[in-house]
C-alpha cells in the first residue's frame, strides 16, 4: 500500500511550473473543444435550413429550404462519378506544373541572357492572362492552327502551364534557400555545377517546396472546375451543371458538387498537413 | 623537397579592391603553414583561389605540378580546375555538410559522384576515413543531429575520401564553440603528423606553433613575412606582424585552446 502512496503525495507538491502548464494544456483543449463543437453546430445549421421542415413558433409559420429528395438520389452517383476526374486532372496538371515551376525557377537563376529572358517571359504572360482565358485558348484556339485537343489535355495543359507559372516562385525561393556554402563544397571535392545542381542543391530546394506544393494541389482541385466550361470532360462540375440544368435542379446539383470539392479538399489538406510535420521532422 | 602547391604573382580585385597583391608563396610536401593575419588581410581569399572557388585576377596557381596561369580559358581551364579541385581537399568554417545526407553518404558522396566509384568501394573508403577522424559511430546520423565539432570532423573526413595532396582549411574552428575546438584541432593535428600537406588559414597560435613548419602574415592583401614559428613569434620582423602578435597575446583574437 505504501508503495501506492508514495506517487499520491507526490502529486501534492506539484510545483507551481507544472501547476500553469497543465493549466495552459487544459485550457487549450477546451478551446479546441468548444471549437469543434461550434463547428458540428454551424453544420446541423446548415442541414437545418436545408431540412425542408415546416416549424410553427408563436402562431408563424416558417419552412426552411425544400431540396429535391428524388431528385438528389437518382443523380447522386452521377455526380460524384466525376470525382475521379477531377482528381485525375489535378494530379496530371500538378505533375506538369511541378516539372515547368523547377524549369522556370532554373531559367530564373541562369546566367545566360535568353534563358533567364525565357523564364521570366513564361511567367509574366501567364500571370497576365486569365486562366478561364487559357483554358478555351487551348480548347476552342489551337484547332484552327490545326491542333486538336481533347478537353481533358486542354484543361492538362492549361492548368499545368498556369500553376507551373505561380508555383516557380516556390521552387525559386526554394533553390535560394539552398546556400552558398553548399555549392561550394559540392564543387571543392570535385563535382560539376551540373552534378552540384541535381545532387546538392535540387534536393534540398524539392525538400523545401514539396509542402507548399501540396497547397497547389488543393488549389487546383477546385480550379479543375474551370475545365467544365470545354463540356467534354465529365468530372463533378460538369456532371452536376449538365444534370442541374436539365431538370432545373441546380441547386440540389450544385449542392452535392459542393459537398464533393469539400470533402476532397478536407482529405488533402490533412494528409497535406502530416506531410508537412513529416517533411520538417529531419529540421528540429 | 618538391612543391605541391606553388602560387605566382597572384592578384585579385573584388570590384576596384584590390585584396591580394602581388603573392608568391610554395608549399612543399608533407609541409604544414599556418596562414595568419587580421579580418579581411584577403587569408581566405588567397586559400580559396588554390582550388578556384575565387577567380585570380591575374598571376598563376599550380596544384601537384598542374599549372592554371590567368591566360588559360575555355575547356582546357575548365579540365585543369576539375583536376586541381580533385587533388585538393578543402574544410570550411561553417562545415558546408549536405544535409539531406547522413554522415557516411557525405563522405561517400565524393567518390561516387566525382569518382565514379562503386557504392562499396565508396562505403569503403568512407568508413575509413571515418575511422580517422573518430565519426564513424555516428555515420548513419543526419548532420543536424551532431555537434559543431563532430560535423567539422565529419566535413574532415569528406575532403579526405577524395585523396588530396594537399588539405586546405579556411578557419576550421572559427564557427565552434570554445569547448568544442580541441576534438577539430587534435584531428588535424594527427593529418599532420601522418604527412599530410597543409595549408591552414587560422587563428589558432597555439596550434601553429606546436603542428606548423612555417606561418605566414598576411596583411592588406600582402604577404609580409614569413617564417618558422618559433622564429616568427620570438623575433617578428615585420611591423603588422608584431601589431598582429600583440593582439594575439592580448586575447582580442578567438581564444586558442589551453
Amino acid at each position: 500500500m505504501s508503495a501506492f502512496k508514495a506517487p499520491a503525495s507526490g502529486k501534492q507538491k506539484k510545483n507551481q511550473a507544472d501547476l500553469i502548464y497543465e493549466a495552459q494544456v487544459h485550457a487549450k483543449r477546451r478551446f479546441n473543444t468548444q471549437v469543434a463543437l461550434s463547428w458540428v453546430a454551424f453544420l446541423a445549421f446548415i442541414t437545418f435550413l436545408f431540412s425542408g421542415v415546416t416549424l410553427t413558433i408563436g402562431g408563424n409559420t416558417f419552412s426552411t429550404i425544400k431540396l429535391d429528395g428524388e431528385f438528389i438520389r437518382s443523380n447522386l452517383k452521377f455526380i460524384a462519378g466525376g470525382a475521379g476526374q477531377t482528381i485525375l486532372i489535378s494530379a496530371l496538371s500538378i505533375c506538369l506544373a511541378t516539372i515547368l515551376a523547377l524549369l522556370a525557377a532554373l531559367g530564373r537563376l541562369s546566367k545566360f541572357p535568353p534563358i533567364y529572358a525565357l523564364s521570366t517571359f513564361y511567367v509574366s504572360l501567364i500571370r497576365g492572362t486569365p486562366l478561364y482565358l487559357q483554358i478555351f485558348f487551348f480548347y476552342l484556339a489551337l484547332p484552327q492552327l490545326g491542333i486538336i485537343l481533347s478537353g481533358l489535355w486542354a484543361g492538362v495543359l492549361a492548368l499545368g502551364l498556369n500553376y507551373g507559372a505561380y508555383m516557380s516562385e516556390i521552387f525559386r525561393a526554394g533553390l535560394s534557400s539552398v546556400g552558398k556554402g553548399q555549392r561550394e563544397a559540392a564543387l571543392a571535392i570535385g563535382m560539376t555545377p551540373g552534378q552540384t545542381m541535381s545532387r546538392i542543391v535540387i534536393p534540398q530546394a524539392l525538400r523545401f517546396a514539396i509542402p507548399p506544393t501540396g497547397n497547389e494541389f488543393i488549389a487546383m482541385l477546385k480550379d479543375s472546375a474551370l475545365v467544365s466550361a470545354t463540356g467534354f470532360v465529365h468530372e463533378l462540375m460538369w456532371r452536376a451543371t449538365k444534370v442541374g440544368r436539365a431538370q432545373f435542379n441546380n441547386l440540389e446539383a450544385l449542392i452535392i458538387a459542393a459537398v464533393f470539392y469539400w470533402i476532397m479538399t478536407l482529405v488533402f489538406t490533412s494528409l497535406q498537413s502530416r506531410l508537412e510535420s513529416y517533411m520538417s521532422r529531419g529540421e528540429r | 623537397m618538391k612543391a605541391i602547391v606553388k602560387i605566382k604573382n597572384l592578384e585579385k580585385y573584388f570590384g576596384r579592391l584590390h585584396v591580394l597583391k602581388n603573392i608568391n608563396l610554395e608549399v612543399d610536401a608533407k609541409e604544414v603553414v599556418c596562414i595568419i593575419g587580421r579580418s579581411g588581410s584577403g587569408k581566405s581569399t588567397l586559400l580559396r583561389c588554390i582550388n578556384f572557388l575565387e577567380e585570380p585576377s591575374d598571376g598563376e596557381i599550380e596544384v601537384d605540378g598542374l599549372c592554371i596561369p590567368c591566360s588559360l580559358k575555355g575547356k582546357e581551364r575548365r579540365q585543369r580546375v576539375f583536376e586541381i579541385r580533385l587533388s585538393s581537399g578543402m574544410v570550411f568554417q561553417e562545415f558546408n555538410l549536405f544535409p539531406h545526407m547522413t554522415v557516411l553518404e557525405n563522405v561517400m558522396e565524393g567518390p561516387l559522384t566525382v569518382k565514379k566509384m562503386d557504392k562499396a568501394s565508396a562505403v569503403k573508403i568512407a568508413e575509413m576515413n571515418l575511422e580517422r577522424v573518430g565519426m564513424i559511430i555516428k555515420k548513419d546520423e543526419y548532420p543536424n543531429r551532431i555537434s559543431g565539432g563532430q560535423k567539422q570532423r565529419v566535413a574532415i573526413a569528406r575532403a579526405l575520401a577524395m585523396e588530396p595532396k594537399v588539405m586546405l582549411f579556411d578557419e576550421p574552428t572559427s564557427a565552434l564553440d570554445p569547448e568544442l575546438i580541441g576534438e577539430v584541432l587534435t584531428v588535424m593535428k594527427s593529418l599532420a603528423r601522418e604527412g599530410t600537406t597543409m595549408l591552414v588559414v587560422t587563428h589558432e597560435m597555439e596550434f601553429a606553433c606546436e603542428v606548423a613548419n612555417r606561418v605566414i602574415v598576411i596583411h592588406d592583401g600582402e604577404l609580409v613575412e614569413q617564417a618558422a614559428p618559433a622564429d616568427l613569434i620570438n623575433h617578428p620582423q615585420n611591423v603588422h606582424t608584431q601589431a598582429l602578435l600583440e593582439r594575439y597575446r592580448a586575447g582580442k583574437s578567438p581564444q586558442v585552446e589551453a
